[in-house]
C-alpha cells in the first residue's frame, strides 16, 4: 500500500524539482548586486522580502550587519556572497535559513551561542550550501508529497498511528538527512577555504546538544536532543552529525586554520548585553547557566558574572540570591563600573534578607545611573525620598 | 538548523515550505460562520456628492496557500504572486472604470513605506474588530449594538497626503485551497460519515476616512467564489469585495453586479 | 529542536493567551456598565468603570479577566488577583517545554516588574519588549507599582504600550493591565485606565 501510493507522488515531486531548479538557476546567475538605490532594489523585491525589511524584529545595525556579512564572504566567497542578501533577526533561539531566492535569515540566538567566527561561519556555510544544492526547494516538495501520502493512508487504514504511516515517516527523514549531509561536507570544504579551523562545525553541534540536556536537567525532564518534534524534525539524529562532522573535519589539512575567537567577541560586545538579557528571560535556567559557563571558558569576565547574578538572582530558588550576591560581588570587584551590578546585588541582598546592605547598594546604583527608568521605585525600596 | 520551519511560522514566508503548521489568521473564527456575506457602513454614511471624492485605493493584502491533506494551510509563493498580479490588475481596471475617483497608492519607499506599512497592519486589526464584533454574529460586543465607530484615529490624514486622496480603500483576500488530495480526503470522508472541510475563502474591502481615520464602510465575505489567481477570478473577486460600496449622494456608480 | 514548537497562535495579538484558533464554543461578552462597581477576577477585587466595558468569557488564566472597547487588538485591559506564592500569571502552554516563571510571596516591587516582563516575552515570544517606567504608587492605600512598556507581537507586528499597575499585598500579586497600539489608541485610552485604576479596590 506505501509504495503504490507514494510513487505517483514521487514522480511529481520530482518533476516539480527539475522546474525549479532551472527557474532557480536562471535567476541566480543574472542575480544583479545590490546598488545603493534603495528604491530601485525595494521595487524588484519579492512582497517576502519586503515584510522582512520592515520588520520590527529585523536588527539593522550596521556594524553587526556588516560583521556577519564578512564572515559569510570569506567563508562563501565574494561572488557567492553577492547572490545573498543576509537578515538578522532579534530571536533569542539558535537557527539561521536561506531562502531559494538568496535570501539567508539568522537569528540573534546563534549569534549568542556562536563562541567564535568559525562556528559562525560553519553555520552560514552550511545554510549557504544548502542554497547551493537547492535543498530548499526539493524538501519543500517532497515532505509535501510525502506527507500528503501519510494522510491518505491514515484515512484508508483508519488509524493514524498504524504501521503503515510511520514506515513514511521514516521516509521523510531520510531524504532530509541526506540533504543535512551533503549540505554539512560542502560546508566543511567552504570553512577550510575561508581560513577557518573545519572542526568549529562539529563544536557548535555538541555545544547545543549539551546545552538541550542542560535545559532538561534543570527542568527534570527528557532532554529533547534526539527528539524529531513530530513531522517538523529535518535533521539527522545530531549525535552521529557530530561524528562525521569530526571524522570528515580531521581528514582536512587543518595547519595554519583560525577559530577568530577575540575578533568574533569583539564583533559582539556592543550586542551582548541585549542577547543575554533576552536570553535569561527565556526562563530556561539550565541553557543559559550552560551557555554562560562555555562563554566563560577563557575565564570569567565582569559581564558574564553579572549575568550569571541576573540568572540566579531571576530564579530566585533556595539559595540563589546569595549565589547571585556573590556573582555581583565578583564582578564589581573585577573592576567593573556597570551601575546595574549595584542594583542586580541590592536586590538579592534585600531577597536575602539583608536589609541594610540591600539598601545600600540600591541608593549606590542611584547615584551611578540617575537616569534608571525605575529609579523612582529603587529610591523608594532604598529607603530614601 | 530548522531548516525554515520556525522562521516560517513566525514571518508567513511562502518561500520556505518545511511547515506544515503556518497558522490561519484571526479570521480562522469565520469557520464557523456559514456562508454570510456583510457590509455595514457608518451611520448613513455616503460620499460627497457636491465633488468627485478622492479614493486612495492601497494594494491589497493577498494571501494564496492550499490545504494539504490533513487540513493545514501550506502558503504558496507563487500562487500568492499569481494572485496578486491578477488582483491588482482587476483593481486597476476597476479604478478606470470609476473615471478617476480613485487611484492607487504609490508605490513608496524607505520611512513613507514604513508609516503605510504600520497603518495598514492598524487596518487590518480595526477592520477585524469590526468583522468580528459588529457584522457577523457569535462574537459581538454589546457596547457595540447600536454603535459603528471603528477608527484608525486622525492620525491616518498622513496617508491622505502621501497619497492625494480623503478615502483610503484597503483590500484583504485568504484563500486557501482544497488540494486534489484534500478534496479526495473529503469525498471519503463524506462516505464514511465524517465532515472534512476543504477550501477557506475570506475577503474584505474596507473604506476610511483619511482625515478623522474612521472606518465608514466594510464588507466581508467568509465564502468568497471565483479562483484569484487567473484574470477572471480576480475580477469577480474585487467585484464582490465592492458590493454595497457607498454611493455618493444619490449618483455615483453603483458597484457592478455579481 | 525546542525551538520547532507549534506557537501560541498566529492570531495572539494582545496579552490574550487564549489562541482564537479554537473558536470558543460559549464565547462571549458581558457588558460592564458605567459606574458600577464589579468584582474582577474571580476575586474581591472591585473596579468602576467610568464607561461601558465589554467582558471576555474567556479568561488568561483561572484568575484573570479581560476587557475591551474595541476589540483586544485594539484595547486590552487585564485584570489578575490573588495570584499565590509559585503559581503563574498566565495559563501555562507547555510547562515541560516553554514553563512560565512563577510569583514568590516575598518579591520586591521591581521584581514584579520583572516577572510580568518575563511572563509576557514567553506568552508572546517577543524579544521587543522594553519597560520605559517604573514609579511607586498606591492601590487602595496599598504599596504598588505602576509601570509603562512597549513591545511588538509578532503576530501581527503592530507596534503596541502598554502601562500596568500591580502589586504584592499579603504575598499576592494583583495587576491590572492596559495595552494598545502606538498609533492613537494608547494615547486615547490610556485617562480610561488611568481613572480605572483610581477606583481599584483590593
Amino acid at each position: 500500500m506505501t509504495a503504490i501510493v507514494a510513487q505517483p507522488l514521487q514522480a511529481e515531486s520530482n518533476r516539480k524539482i527539475e522546474e525549479s531548479k532551472q527557474r532557480m538557476k536562471d535567476s541566480a546567475f543574472d542575480y544583479q548586486p545590490i546598488d545603493d538605490d534603495e528604491r530601485g532594489l525595494w521595487l524588484q523585491m519579492d512582497e517576502e522580502e519586503r515584510s522582512i525589511k520592515l520588520s520590527k524584529f529585523l536588527v539593522k545595525d550596521p556594524a553587526l550587519n556588516e560583521y556577519v556579512r564578512k564572515v559569510l564572504c570569506k567563508t562563501v566567497g565574494e561572488l557567492n556572497c553577492q547572490a545573498t542578501r543576509i537578515y538578522i533577526m532579534r530571536t533569542p533561539h539558535f537557527n539561521a535559513s536561506m531562502a531559494p531566492n538568496g535570501m539567508m535569515i539568522v537569528w540573534t540566538g546563534l549569534l549568542l551561542r556562536s563562541r567564535n567566527e568559525a562556528e559562525l561561519a560553519s553555520v552560514l556555510g552550511h545554510e549557504f550550501s544548502h542554497f547551493e544544492n537547492l535543498h530548499s526547494i526539493q524538501s519543500f516538495r517532497d515532505i509535501r508529497a510525502k506527507t500528503d501520502a501519510m494522510a491518505w493512508i491514515s484515512v484508508i487504514a483508519g488509524s493514524a498511528g498504524s504501521l503503515a504511516s510511520l514506515g513514511l515517516l521514516g521516509l521523510v527523514f531520510d531524504f532530509s538527512r541526506d540533504m543535512e549531509r551533503e549540505a554539512d561536507i560542502l560546508a566543511l570544504d567552504h570553512l577550510v577555504d575561508g581560513g577557518y579551523d573545519p572542526m568549529a562545525s562539529s563544536a557548535i553541534w555538541e555545544q547545543l546538544r549539551a546545552e538541550m540536556d542542560a535545559t532538561a536537567a534543570e527542568r527534570k525532564v527528557r532532554s529533547r536532543k534526539d527528539k524529531n518534534d513530530g513531522f517538523f524534525s529535518t535533521h539527522p539524529n545530531t549525535g552521529d552529525r557530530m561524528e562525521y562532522l569530526r571524522d570528515a573535519a580531521s581528514k582536512k589539512d587543518r595547519e595554519g586554520k583560525s577559530l577568530g575567537a577575540d575578533e568574533y567577541r569583539a564583533a559582539l560586545l556592543s550586542w551582548w548585553p541585549r542577547l543575554i538579557d533576552d536570553q535569561i528571560k527565556l526562563n530556561d535556567f539550565g541553557a543559559t547557566e550552560f551557555l554562560l559557563g562555555k562563554l566563560a571558558d577563557d575565564g570569567w569576565t565582569p559581564e558574564l558574572l553579572y549575568a550569571r547574578g541576573e540568572l540566579y538572582r531571576a530564579r530566585g530558588k533556595d539559595d540563589d540570591f546569595q549565589k547571585a550576591v556573590e556573582f555581583y560581588r565578583q564582578s564589581i570587584a573585577s573592576g567593573a563600573q556597570f551601575s546595574e551590578n549595584w542594583r542586580g546585588l541590592g536586590l538579592s541582598l534585600l531577597r536575602s534578607g539583608v536589609k541594610e546592605e540591600g539598601q545600600a547598594a540600591l541608593r549606590d546604583y542611584v547615584t551611578r545611573q540617575p537616569d534608571a527608568p525605575d529609579k523612582a521605585i529603587i529610591s523608594m525600596m532604598a529607603g530614601g525620598n | 538548523m530548522c531548516r525554515g520551519s520556525y522562521v516560517m511560522k513566525h514571518f508567513g514566508f511562502g518561500l520556505f515550505a518545511a511547515t506544515l503548521l503556518v497558522a490561519v489568521p484571526a479570521q480562522a473564527q469565520f469557520f464557523f460562520e456559514m456562508g454570510a456575506e456583510k457590509s455595514a457602513t457608518k451611520d448613513g454614511f455616503v460620499l460627497p456628492d457636491d465633488r468627485a471624492a478622492r479614493v486612495i485605493v492601497f494594494r491589497p493584502d493577498v494571501n494564496v496557500g492550499e490545504q494539504t491533506t490533513g487540513g493545514l494551510n501550506e502558503p504558496n509563493a507563487d500562487w500568492t504572486k499569481e494572485a496578486r498580479t491578477a488582483l491588482n490588475a482587476a483593481l486597476e481596471n476597476e479604478l478606470k472604470s470609476r473615471s478617476g475617483e480613485m487611484k492607487l497608492m504609490p508605490d513608496l519607499a524607505g520611512e513613507e513605506a514604513v508609516l503605510i506599512d504600520e497603518y495598514t497592519r492598524l487596518f487590518k486589526a480595526v477592520a477585524n474588530a469590526a468583522i468580528s464584533h459588529k457584522l457577523f454574529s457569535g462574537d459581538r460586543l454589546p457596547t457595540k449594538k447600536d454603535a459603528f465607530d471603528w477608527t484608525m484615529g486622525p492620525g491616518a490624514a498622513k496617508l491622505g497626503d502621501l497619497g492625494g486622496g480623503d478615502y483610503g480603500l484597503f483590500f484583504y483576500t485568504y484563500d486557501s485551497y482544497g488540494s486534489v488530495g484534500r478534496k479526495a480526503v473529503q469525498a471519503v470522508g463524506l462516505l464514511i460519515g465524517v465532515g472534512v472541510s476543504s477550501g477557506v475563502h475570506i475577503g474584505y474591502a474596507g473604506l476610511v476616512d483619511l482625515k478623522t481615520g474612521e472606518l465608514v464602510w466594510i464588507n466581508a465575505d467568509v465564502k468568497m467564489g471565483g479562483d484569484v489567481r487567473d484574470s477572471e477570478g480576480a475580477e469577480k473577486r474585487i467585484s464582490q469585495l465592492l458590493e454595497d460600496f457607498p454611493s455618493s449622494g444619490g449618483r455615483g456608480k453603483k458597484v457592478g453586479a455579481k | 529542536m525546542r525551538f520547532g514548537q507549534k506557537l501560541a497562535g498566529f492570531a495572539l495579538t494582545g496579552f490574550a493567551v487564549v489562541s482564537l484558533w479554537v473558536a470558543p464554543a460559549a464565547a462571549g461578552w458581558k457588558i460592564m456598565p458605567s459606574g458600577e462597581e464589579v468584582k474582577v477576577a474571580k476575586s474581591k477585587m472591585t473596579v468602576t468603570p467610568a464607561q461601558d466595558w465589554n467582558r471576555w468569557s474567556e479568561r488568561p488564566s483561572k484568575r484573570g479577566e479581560i476587557w475591551t472597547l474595541d476589540g483586544i487588538s485594539l484595547n486590552e485591559l487585564t485584570f489578575m488577583a490573588q495570584i499565590g506564592n509559585g503559581e503563574s500569571l498566565y495559563r501555562e502552554r507547555d510547562k515541560k517545554n516553554n514553563p512560565l516563571p512563577k510569583f514568590k510571596s516575598d518579591m520586591l516591587p521591581t521584581d514584579l516588574v520583572e516577572l510580568f516582563e518575563a511572563s509576557s516575552r514567553i506568552v508572546l515570544q517577543t524579544s521587543l519588549f522594553e519597560i520605559t517606567n517604573v514609579e511607586p504608587t498606591k492601590i487602595s492605600g496599598k504599596d504598588a507599582v505602576r509601570f509603562s512598556y512597549r513591545f511588538v507581537t509578532r503576530g501581527d507586528e503592530l507596534a503596541r504600550q502598554g502601562e500596568a499597575v500591580a502589586a504584592n499585598v499579603d504575598g499576592k500579586f494583583y495587576l491590572a493591565n492596559f495595552v494598545a497600539p502606538s498609533i492613537h489608541y494608547y494615547d486615547r485610552d490610556l485617562p480610561k485606565f488611568r481613572a480605572l485604576t483610581n477606583s481599584l479596590k483590593i
